[in-house]
């Protein structure tokens, strides 16, 4: 039997990751009453300082305990709402078709490698932390170089709610480094600086640097100048004295969202169980999975700072079903099943009623939950255009000791490939250079010890090789843009469901020739690099090394997961082509929003919780706006 | 749903009366109005001494809080050990806030002179009660020492140079900067703008530092000091007032009450009384059997518990040598003390637990000696 709560809300909310955690505090700061459901477990959600500090504690012990420390690892991965894993990406093969070993369905041809976290504070618990944002061109892929579809929004109008995520997220960085293609100090505006300085550039990055830096390489016989450039970032550093800003408010006279202007310097948000803990990031280089610090910056930064008086959290509650009205097409609420403990397989069935409904459940959710309740797709978009950065990795060895394993993931890019013409026959791409060696790839460095030991080798000269090598590891990623397809999809099957009977995620997923030629043009790249640097190159794709693998004019090439998981619920111009609209609200129902990098219409080359966090607050506004209308 | 969004934000009690000030005044029977220039330098002088002993005063906590907090084993005790890790925190920001008020005034803190870390058992400077604070594991008896360290006084004319509690002597040394600041020609604010440590070198430790360029900024930093210290005095009129409970941070002698009664302060109790609130788990035998006021002489001389111990002092230099530097003209120094912080940690717990014999279940703890 259905329980009716009999308490309406102005907001419903489905999940507690950055996005649904920006739309919970910055409505009931302008005083709406919020109603947040977290697929999650209760205790992941302790905001007094004992809980949150206990709680994370085990995070990390589970981490320290994990064999292999994948993005996942920390976190509970229970059976009432399960999270992807990467390490259930295994090959799709004729005798394996779909791949069912994990949460996901990989009906392929090619697995889907990247995964997310389903928990309170979202997938921003094991996020690195980059935060560039996107180009301005990024947004008329269609118009500028006849790839994807255009953006229904450009870069100008997204600029304000960009510098509100700048802020919310903490982001550390330097503005005057942000040159490159169609990159300047001008996307950032007069004067605009981030909240705190950059991170230094790791040792590693400064020995890159030096043979790197405006190195001519040659592609399809046209000549490009390499460029290395400070990574923006979302973790904590030396604040900057000229930022004068302190927070996102609504202004109701306005009927518009502010950044409110702050004469006190910035302060960096420390962990949630202690203002004074991680206020500077200190190089624990584990920040993927885990921060045990939090200078880097989580949703539940963000979640905590709501009105405590509007909001009301049910956690273990999974969303299950949207129900609407069948005259006026309205969301008459959203029916959620509450599970009472880890792996349960009781739970109480109930419907969450407010006025205006959010989905902020992840890309893959977020459509899994609209399919199955055969609403928001007239325009048969939803779970289509499943995209992500397929990431092709170079590796090597250096000649000289640069010192890997130090410091965040990575402090340094390449943008030089993040715009050209080029991008009308192939994928552009960014290439961070890597602070971790090898981890990624071949697992440094336990691989390694394990491969020098099979080899014979012991005792001194065991340690003697391994100080020889991996001080010498460098790792170079070219993050390509995945274009739509609409084919690369999330659709549901009733043979595929958990264990509260809901549905898992099938997806279909390739890699199309515009990607596998960006793979052949990242690796010419690769190669000239590498070259400049006298790099001793140690790459070799295989699909026994990883699923991935794809071949292209006879050559064969792996790529990798980015995590970056978009696209299946894009946003539009037209109803007919489109899931939502520029403010994130859906074409087919008036009080139904969609936030998260599923309104995403093309990729660009940044990571995208910036560009998703910068929306989130544009829907905010919208619903606001909706509200008091 | 309440306690799910304490703010970290202290809204610390800003309720410390000027009550000193007064008594001080009729008691001291000093006369800067009429006092001559050179008199006044003198004064100064003396009050560049005092707070030098702030600073040593400050310091002397830490030893001894650092002994409770890494006897504690690892999982055991959590909220004993957060709780003094924040106050240790505090008594380090203490520490270089004192060091911004002598720089503004145009002293040299002086922080890694062989006198500066005190013998233990020692009193502590400048403070007239008769106790002695040691190295010790964390115990009902260490805590009890440490609720007499953070004790307010009770009001009554100090003895002449010494002073009754903490907070009495930072009254005396606000109400000299105040006075001398306005007798002496020019003021006294005249040290070197780049000697302070700033937020950008001290951070996230113990609450927001106060850079010290003139006596608004040296009067905030003690209100901040004793405020986190000593706090409320008890003698609050507003009954209504909640002195304790969710994102109320209060002063450390609460903080450590609680850990001794093994219980939280409820938001009306009486500062008077013990605390009534929820139970706190307190595990005293959870707790490394360090030997108190342990020295190097004690050891085997040149064995490798020795050897451990030297390497520890030799640690503890490096940092104090680290912060005098920082504090004496090189800021930007101090963010590379945070490796040696952790690197003291570390071998603090390892001395935690070796024991001091074969056989013995007290264990070597660390001796906190001054070193060439």
């Amino acid at each position: 039997m259905e329980k009716k709560t009999k308490e309406e809300f102005d907001v419903v909310i489905v999940g507690s990751g950055i996005a649904g955690s920006v739309l919970a505090k910055t409505l009931t700061n302008a005083g709406k009453n919020v109603l947040l459901l977290e697929a999650g477990l209760q205790a992941g959600m302790a905001f007094d300082p004992e809980a949150a500090y206990k709680n994370y504690q085990y995070y990390i012990d589970t981490f320290y305990k994990a064999s292999a420390k994948v993005p996942n690892s920390p976190y509970p991965n229970i059976k009432d709402a399960q999270s992807i894993d990467v390490l259930d990406i295994e090959p799709i093969t004729q005798t394996n078709s779909p791949s069912t070993k994990g949460y996901l369905v990989q009906a392929g041809p090619l697995p889907f490698g990247s995964d997310c976290l389903r928990g309170p504070g979202g997938t921003t618990l094991h996020w690195l932390g980059s935060t560039p944002r996107m180009l301005p061109n990024d947004f008329q892929m269609q118009t500028l170089y006849g790839q994807g579809v255009d953006w229904p929004i450009t870069y100008d109008e997204l600029m304000p709610y960009y510098e509100m995520a700048e802020n919310e997220i903490g982001v550390s960085g330097n503005v005057e480094d942000q040159v490159g293609p169609d990159m300047s100090i001008e996307n950032y505006g007069e004067g605009y600086v981030f909240p705190m300085k950059e991170i230094p550039q790791s040792y590693l990055d400064q020995v890159c640097i030096e043979k790197t830096q405006n190195l001519k390489v040659k592609l399809y016989g046209k000549e490009y100048t390499i460029t290395c450039i400070s990574t923006p970032q979302g973790r904590n550093s030396i604040p900057n004295p000229a930022y004068k800003f302190a927070g996102t408010y609504w202004n109701k006279k306005a009927q518009k969202l502010e950044l409110a202007k702050n004469n006190e310097e910035y302060e960096p948000v420390g962990a949630i169980w202690d203002q004074n803990t991680g206020h500077r990031c200190e190089g624990n280089a584990s920040c993927v999975p885990i921060c045990p610090v939090q200078a880097k910056y989580n949703a539940l930064k963000t979640l905590r700072k709501s009105d405590p008086k509007r909001l009301k959290i049910i956690t273990q509650a999974v969303a299950s079903k949207i129900y609407t009205d069948e005259i006026t097409n309205a969301i008459t609420g959203i029916e959620y099943k509450k599970y009472k403990y880890e792996n349960s397989t009781v739970y109480d069935t109930a419907i969450a009623r407010g006025k205006i409904y959010v989905l902020a459940a992840s890309a893959i959710e977020n459509a899994k939950i609209l399919l199955t309740s055969g609403i928001a797709n007239s325009s048969d978009q939803v779970g289509r255009n499943l995209m992500d950065h397929l990431v092709m990795l170079t590796w090597g060895l250096l000649p000289e000791k640069a010192y890997p394993y130090r410091g965040p993931g990575s402090t340094t890019n390449i943008p030089t490939f993040r715009d050209g013409e080029f991008r009308k026959e192939h994928a552009a791409w960014i290439s961070p250079i890597d602070n971790w060696g090898w981890s990624w790839p071949v697992f440094s460095p336990g691989s390694d010890v394990s491969s020098a030991v099979s080899s014979g080798m012991f005792g001194k000269k065991l340690r003697s090789h391994l100080n020889d090598v991996l001080p010498r590891q460098l790792l170079l990623h070219f993050e390509c843009e995945q274009t739509p397809d609409p084919n690369n999809r999330v659709t549901i099957d009733p043979q595929y469901k958990d264990q509260l009977d809901n549905y898992r995620p099938v997806i279909h997923y390739n890699a199309s020739e515009y990607m596998k030629k960006s793979f052949e043009a990242a690796k010419k790249v690769s190669d000239q690099i590498f070259a400049a640097n006298g790099v001793e190159d140690y790459t070799a794709y295989s699909v026994a090394n990883d699923p991935d693998y794809v071949t292209y004019k006879g050559q064969g090439y792996n790529f990798w997961g980015a995590g970056h998981i978009v696209g299946t619920h894009r946003m539009g111009s037209s109803k007919e082509d489109s899931v939502v609209d520029k403010n994130q609200r859906t074409w087919d129902h008036e009080n139904l929003y969609l936030v998260g990098c599923g309104n995403m219409p093309t990729l660009g080359t940044s990571n995208p919780t910036l560009t998703m966090t910068a929306l989130s607050f544009k829907a905010a506004e919208a619903i606001l706006k909706q509200l008091e209308n | 749903m309440e306690s799910l969004f304490q703010t970290n934000n202290p809204k610390r009690h800003k309720i410390i009366s000027d009550r000193f000030d007064t008594i001080q005044l009729k008691s001291s029977g000093e006369q800067f109005e009429t006092a001559s220039q050179e008199t006044l330098q003198k004064k100064l002088e003396i009050l560049k001494n005092d707070i030098q002993s702030a600073i040593e005063l400050e310091h002397s906590t830490i030893p001894p809080y650092l002994c409770a907090l890494y006897s504690i084993k690892d999982g055991a005790n959590d909220y004993a050990a957060n709780t003094i890790k924040s106050i240790v925190l505090e008594e380090m920001l203490h520490m270089i806030m004192a060091a911004n008020i002598l720089n503004a005034i145009g002293g040299s803190p002086a922080i890694n002179t062989p006198n500066f870390i005190p013998e233990y058992p020692t009193k502590l400077p400048k403070i007239t009660e008769d106790f002695y604070v040691s190295l010790e594991k964390f115990s009902k008896s260490s805590i009890s020492t440490f609720l007499q360290i953070e004790k307010s006084a009770e009001h009554k004319p100090h003895p002449g140079k010494e002073y009754h509690s903490i907070g009495e002597f930072y009254a005396s040394i606000k109400r000299r900067l105040k006075w001398l600041d306005k007798a002496i020609e020019g003021g006294i604010f005249t040290g070197k703008p780049e000697l302070q440590i700033t937020t950008e070198q001290y951070y996230g430790s113990g609450g927001k530092l106060v850079s010290v360029y003139c006596l608004d900024d040296a009067i905030l930093a003690i209100d901040e000091i004793v405020g986190q210290g000593e706090g409320i005095d008890g003698e609050i009129e507003d009954p209504d007032h909640e002195l304790f409970g969710e994102g109320i941070e209060y002063a450390h002698y609460f903080r450590f009450n609680e850990i001794y009664h093994e219980q939280k302060y409820r938001p009306r109790d009486s500062p008077q009384e013990p605390p009534t609130g929820k139970q706190i788990t307190v595990d005293w035998d959870a707790v490394y059997n360090m030997k108190e006021n342990p020295k190097m002489t004690d050891l085997p001389k040149d064995s490798e518990i020795w050897q451990k111990s030297y390497n520890f002092n030799k640690t503890y230099m490096a940092l104090l040598n680290n912060i005098h530097d920082a504090c004496n003209g090189n800021p930007q120094l101090l963010m590379q003390g945070i490796a040696l912080m952790y690197d003291l940690k570390y071998k603090a717990l390892e001395l935690m637990k070796i024991p001091i014999a074969e056989g013995s279940s007290i264990t070597v703890g660390p001796s906190f000696e001054y070193v060439e």
